[in-house]
């Protein structure tokens, strides 16, 4: 049997022989031994081609149904009140929430066979982002930390962002495996922030009083105020302190990472199409940090359903009011960052060697609540892969008629994460070096 | 000589109705004319008071007239500025103030009031701290208020106010999930709204004291925005029991269902015209959240917004003639004010 990270391919029903060969197929079989073959190699090679990935982390677990994997034919208690739109591509429809995205269908391709092994917020999370269970630990890395690993610090610019309110976290357990994990702190995300109007902010500087990039100009005057901070710390915190402020120091005092930044240098066309919303100019954030090579940024949803959920960063979390929720805000806003920043991309040339992926810790019960709403399901939930050479206007993975399960080849977290991996130029001889991802394997059907 | 009369009788316009109509007058004034068969730019004399026209320009010219004319008439107002996401509309108080709420940040929704008159905007209650409190409803008295606040994690309650009193009744169900959409009953003695007990989303009444509870309907799918006929005889709202939300609607006593819309994509938010004659409605029929009229029966549907982008939660004013929506333009959230006549004039539908 097939361990995909901690997920056993045949505990997932509607997995066929058929498929279960295939993924067999898939992984070189020296992988486990650590010791990648001639062949994997020249495939990873053939494969790198993102110069930069983003990753619009859906957290909270949106509806599958609602959204890209609409069940019309189901029982009312099932299928949700949205109506269903063609899309670009052959044989696939979306809800009437993503007419832009539907639009745009054949720019992108959607895996509707998506399984995770965890069903709570921030296990999930740690298994959506780095393919393994939280325990037994140790916790391993983020895929962005292994990206970040393997390409190092280039320029003023750390190698991986996370943008949005921070750490994604349930009440009030954050996903441990947000960051370095087992390659170490060093390779945690540098946390960065858009409000709706966006004005970026970066959290570690609101430790520091009167200091933000719009007042930084002096570089002896910016030295002084760092070291000042730091005499007031301790021994113990000086290290810490150290990574994090040196980052920090590097990004205010390089007028290529201020410039990375500053929203204001976009047209307000521009800025208006990605909708004037935390997301929307998170999403433009990423592409300025890609085009200024980053090689790994995280957009982390993090807006709007606090409202009915308070204390919280609750994402797509729609326990109660989960379709007025999502055809009031989270359909909209999403339909049109998404398409904003496909278009934009496209329009700058981005897409061949940027990957875009937009995932989730896990979908959303296909069984409607007695609340009219709808609950977690790790089972079956979907994943939207673009650029960096992917095949765009392609269905991979199929669920059943409820949407609760897939009835092809499931997708992992695992795999998901080995395919980013490949195509950030992190192959398999390096993954057994870094001892992360093991016994991933690529998503060959998005090639 | 000639003379073009204004659908809409000035008397017949609130103060912001006006300054619409004069708005789209001097844009109307100072538009350059082409002349479509002599390529000659002549510059409209035509203007608000002397109603002076060139006989000169011809009859070809008259129908570009009539057309720019019914266009800028149509042109919305904008009531607001600042571009965050709102929802909710409601004119209160003889139509003297709307109601709406906004994202005061990404997790505050604060339910505001602006005075058509000068536009001052104040909170609806200064003592609302971070609460969330949405979709309010006045009874026509304007004896209540009636809205849904957010509690806590998963769970919201219907809220109805004693404005003289300054008490509020609560009306919660057990366990967690939010009541939607309160609606007062013309004679402002009962509140209508939407709420998921045992299942499918149905409506409920409460009486506004926040005794007799009781539910409504028994409907399949998801059942949400209640709205009244003037005379109290017939609730309109949405319904998903058709694969898609679909507008009915029935007698107070159950009977005479009658579903009014048809088509494969949503229809919601009805709202019962002042007049009861006609339902102001959402529907994405055609790409995008749009804004759209109709008959009291369902017949003659027509489009009032007309945006690639979004235009959302339409409200009556009292005169029955206009129409406020939130609409997205360039990414901005803001309320805008339709003239219902002269757009459905100028755009022919």
């Amino acid at each position: 049997m097939i361990d995909f990270g901690s997920f056993k391919a045949r505990d997932c029903g509607g997995s066929t022989r058929r498929s279960f060969l295939r993924t067999a197929a898939t992984i070189p079989l020296a992988m486990s031994a650590g010791l990648p073959t001639p062949e994997a190699i020249a495939d990873a090679k053939s494969r790198a081609k993102a110069k930069s990935v983003i990753l619009l982390w859906l957290w909270g677990g949106p509806s599958h149904i609602d959204l890209v994997d609409p069940k019309p034919d189901a029982s009312m208690d099932y299928r949700g009140p949205f109506g269903t739109i063609n899309t670009q591509t052959t044989g696939m429809r979306f809800t009437e929430l993503l007419p832009r995205m539907a639009a745009r269908s054949d720019k992108f391709s959607v895996i509707r066979s998506m399984v995770n092994t965890n069903n709570g917020h921030p296990g999930a999370g740690t298994v959506g982002l780095t393919g393994f269970e939280e325990s037994p630990g140790p916790v391993q890395p983020n895929f962005g930390a292994i990206v970040s690993k393997h390409r190092g610090q280039t320029g003023s610019l750390p190698p991986f962002f996370y943008v949005g309110k921070g750490i994604p976290r349930d009440l009030p357990t954050r996903i441990e495996g947000y960051g370095g994990g087992t390659l170490g702190k060093a390779f945690d995300p540098f946390l960065v922030s858009a409000s709706d109007r966006g004005e970026v902010s970066i959290p570690t500087l609101k430790m520091m009083p009167n200091m933000s990039p719009g007042r930084i100009s002096d570089r002896r005057q910016l030295l002084t105020q760092l070291d000042e901070e730091r005499y007031r710390l301790d021994a113990a915190k000086v290290e810490e302190w150290g990574h994090k402020y040196q980052s920090a120091y590097g990004l205010l005092t390089s007028a290529e990472a201020r410039a990375a930044f500053d929203l204001t240098q976009e047209s307000t066309k521009t800025r208006s199409s990605y909708g004037r919303s935390t997301f929307g100019q998170g999403c433009l954030l990423a592409r300025r940090l890609a085009e200024a090579g980053v090689p790994y940024v995280q957009v982390n949803w993090s807006e709007y359903v606090e409202t009915f959920t308070p204390g919280g960063d609750w994402g797509w979390d729609t326990h109660i009011y989960n379709f007025e929720l999502l055809q009031d805000r989270h359909g909209p806003i999403f339909d049109r960052a998404y398409s904003a920043l496909l278009d934009d991309m496209t329009e700058r040339g981005l897409m061949e060697d940027t990957l875009l992926i937009t995932m989730c810790e896990f979908g959303r019960t296909p069984r409607i609540s007695n609340r009219a709403a709808r609950e977690h399901w790790n089972q079956c939930y979907f994943s939207i892969w673009a650029g960096a050479g992917v095949t765009p206007g392609r269905v991979i993975g199929q669920s059943d008629p409820k949407g609760e399960r897939p009835v092809s080849r499931p997708i992992t977290p695992l795999m998901a994460g080995t395919t980013i991996a490949e195509l950030a130029g992190v192959g398999a001889q390096q993954r057994a070096e870094m001892k992360v991802l093991d016994g991933g394997s690529v998503i060959d059907e998005l090639f | 000589m000639s003379c073009f009369e204004l659908r809409t009788p000035a008397s017949s316009l609130s103060p912001v109705g006006e300054r619409a109509r004069v708005r789209g007058l001097q844009e109307l004034r100072t538009a350059n004319i082409e002349h479509p068969t002599s390529n000659r730019t002549s510059t409209s004399t035509f203007s608000v008071g002397c109603s002076m026209f060139d006989v000169r320009i011809g009859a070809t010219v008259l129908a570009v007239l009539v057309f720019a004319f019914a266009n800028a008439q149509a042109e919305p107002v904008r009531l607001t500025t600042d571009g965050a996401l709102k929802r909710d509309t409601r004119f209160v108080e003889n139509g003297t103030k709307l109601a709406y709420c906004y994202d005061e940040g990404p997790d505050l929704v604060r339910m505001l009031q602006m005075k058509m008159d000068d536009r001052s905007i104040t909170p609806v209650f200064e003592d609302a701290g971070n609460r969330h409190n949405l979709e309010p409803s006045w009874s026509l008295d304007g004896k209540w208020i009636a809205y849904t606040q957010c509690t806590g994690n998963l769970t919201a309650r219907l809220v109805i106010h004693n404005r003289a009193e300054n008490a509020d009744a609560f009306i919660t169900h057990a366990g967690r999930g939010g009541t939607r959409s309160p609606t007062f009953s013309p004679d402002s003695k009962t509140v209508v709204y939407a709420f998921a007990e045992t299942g499918p989303q149905q409506l409920w009444s409460v009486d506004t004291a926040g005794k007799n509870k009781k539910q409504l309907t028994e409907c399949s799918g998801i059942t949400n925005w209640p709205t009244f006929t003037p005379d109290g005889k017939t609730i309109v709202f949405a319904n998903s029991r058709e694969n898609n939300y679909e507008i009915y609607s029935v007698s107070i006593d159950g009977s005479n269902e009658r579903r009014l819309t048809e088509n494969t994509i949503m229809d919601i938010r009805p709202r019962v015209s002042p007049d009861g004659k006609r339902i102001a409605f959402v529907s994405t029929r055609d790409g995008n959240y749009e804004v759209y009229v109709m008959n009291i029966d369902g017949s003659g549907v027509q489009r009032i917004t007309r945006s690639e982008e979004r235009d959302d939660y339409p409200a009556w004013h009292p005169n029955g003639k206009q129409l406020v929506t939130v609409s997205e333009r360039d990414g901005e959230f803001d309320l805008y004010l339709f003239d219902v006549e002269s757009t459905q004039l100028a755009l022919g539908d």
